[in-house]
């Protein structure tokens, strides 16, 4: 009986080892509503597109979900909510290949900014190339696009402590 | 009755002598600031002089294994910036390891471990080449009865952890603390970042291709090397398929995400003692530090999955790699030769503490 469990434990790791899971952005940390975000559930939120000048000097339109929505949706405090200790609050966005940037949230707020963070899933109208998509934060605005980050996979809200 | 408070006092008594046991002392690690804090201890193992000792000693013990005959330092040997030379190591049983041996250094600043990042922290990667079959080979609990046999294991767990109970969770513990001690800062890099050295001409201009990024249409020349191992650390924790081959044989980081997109990506080693270090590659394939950078000159095969840095990465305009001139790469060797650190693997701290092994 325990060789059975053991086999059929070993199966199924071998099972989630070897499934092809689909690609999804986790949002976690400080939030009351803790979420996943798959490729569909961004065509259902409000879209929008917004400019940003790659690596390779040219603007390239990026269409999206804002991510202020996205925090909200996960009940981050943003707006009116966002004061106090709350403004001690950061995003650290995290993906695929390890790679690592942070936001303030009030960098990504619109009643501190006109600028519009997005997670894009589209470029210029086409899905985004491989090793970008198909989830991609984009930055307006920055002199260097290295926070625009590529296969984005979570997003982490934290609080400043020190 | 008398019985019992004779026995009540001993226990108080034996209560009392586990708590007098001296407190370990907190191990004094550093390292250059340009290095950074962004350090990784896990709470409930912090490294401590009694605990790095232990580990030491368990990283050269033979006992760990079961056939007696390997220790963690089989394969990986201080000389060779602790690892074994080998294309791939044998187990205790014989059979070879299907990916290269990794160096060990400067682990303190790594966050997950082996060529596919699936163990988050030293301990939990320890577990592995102890135990797994065809490594050392022996479940936790054989390992931890082995070593209560030796007469000198009970004492040093007892100072490291307050009493001498000799747990499979305290031996990954005590490995881990002395894997952490693992750094390396003394190259002559280090020394040039702190102002005590004064490269050579082929040195200079290869820190400079190291790190600038190629842009033909503005002439300018480079490497590119600094994207995945930028900083003086020579490493960021990232994850890359680097064009070695247009269908991996091994999927990499695929296999632990399930992602398509993982596809042949590995671990971006550090550089650190990396002339100490061939073969190279999470296969091994590359002998020689002249073919790895080869690779990245002339070879990098295209795919769906291949680093985003290295798709229109060129000397050449519309170059698929970097196409470097020969003296370009006699430069970059010379910088990659400039971070072997010769105090690092003569340093007795990290040596084999038993005289006869």
């Amino acid at each position: 009986m325990k060789r059975s469990c053991l086999v059929g434990l070993l199966l199924s790791l071998f099972m989630i080892a070897t499934a092809q899971q689909r690609p999804s952005v986790k949002i976690s940390g400080e939030v009351t509503k803790p979420l996943t975000l798959y490729p569909e559930n961004l065509h259902t939120m409000k879209r929008t597109t917004v400019t940003l000048k790659d690596r390779d000097g040219n603007d390239h339109a990026y269409t999206g979900v804002p991510l202020q929505d996205i925090l909200e949706q996960a009940g981050v405090t943003t707006g009116k909510a966002l004061r106090g200790e709350n403004l001690s609050k950061y995003l650290l966005v995290r993906s695929a290949d390890g790679y690592e940037v942070l936001f303030s949230l009030a960098e990504l707020d619109s009643d501190f900014t006109d600028r519009i963070v997005v997670l894009a899933d589209e470029s210029d109208g086409q899905p985004l190339p491989a090793g970008k998509g198909p989830f991609r934060l984009v930055v307006p605005g920055e002199k260097r696009p290295a926070r625009s980050s590529f296969q984005v996979t979570e997003l982490i809200i934290r609080f400043a402590k020190d | 009755m008398m019985k019992i408070i004779v026995v009540g006092m001993m226990t108080a008594l034996l209560a009392a002598g586990v708590s007098v046991v001296r407190k370990p002392v907190p191990a004094a690690l550093s390292w250059p600031a340009y290095f950074g804090n962004r350090v990784f201890v896990p709470a409930d193992n912090p490294t401590t002089e009694e605990g790095v000792q232990l580990g030491r000693m368990l990283f050269y013990e033979k006992a760990l294994s079961v056939n007696d005959k390997m220790s963690c330092a089989t394969c990986h040997q201080q000389a060779k910036a602790f690892t074994d030379g080998k294309t791939f190591s044998a187990g205790a049983d014989g059979t070879l390891q299907p990916r290269n041996t990794m160096a060990l250094v400067n682990l303190l600043w790594v966050r997950l471990l082996f060529w596919d990042g699936r163990a988050a922290g030293l301990e939990e990667q320890a577990i592995t080449p102890l135990t797994a079959p065809h490594e050392m080979g022996q479940s936790l609990e054989n390992a931890a009865a082995k070593l209560r046999q030796r007469k000198h294991y009970p004492a040093l767990f007892l100072r490291v952890f307050g009493n001498d109970s000799i747990t499979g969770d305290r031996i990954v513990k005590a490995l881990a603390q002395f894997e952490r001690t693992l750094i390396s800062a003394n190259s002559r890099y280090d020394q040039y970042l702190q102002g005590k050295y004064q490269p050579t001409v082929s040195e200079s201009k290869g820190i400079s291709l190291f790190y600038t990024n190629p842009d033909p249409s503005r002439n300018i020349r480079g490497a590119s090397c600094g994207h995945c191992h930028g900083g003086p650390k020579t490493y960021s924790d990232l994850f890359h398929n680097n064009g070695l081959d247009a269908v991996p044989a091994d999927k990499g980081r695929q296999n632990i995400t399930g992602q398509a997109y993982d596809n042949g990506r590995f671990r971006v080693a550090t550089l650190r003692n990396i002339a100490l270090t061939a073969p190279y590659m999470h296969d091994g394939r590359f002998k020689t530090l002249e073919e790895v950078i080869d690779h990245y000159s002339e070879h990098i095969a295209q795919s769906e999955t291949l680093s985003p840095f290295l798709q229109r990465s060129s000397n050449i305009p519309e170059g698929t790699s970097l196409q470097l001139f020969p003296q370009e790469k006699k430069d970059l060797l010379a910088f990659l030769h400039m971070l072997t650190d010769s105090s690092f693997i003569t340093d007795p701290r990290f040596s084999n503490p038993f005289p006869v092994n």
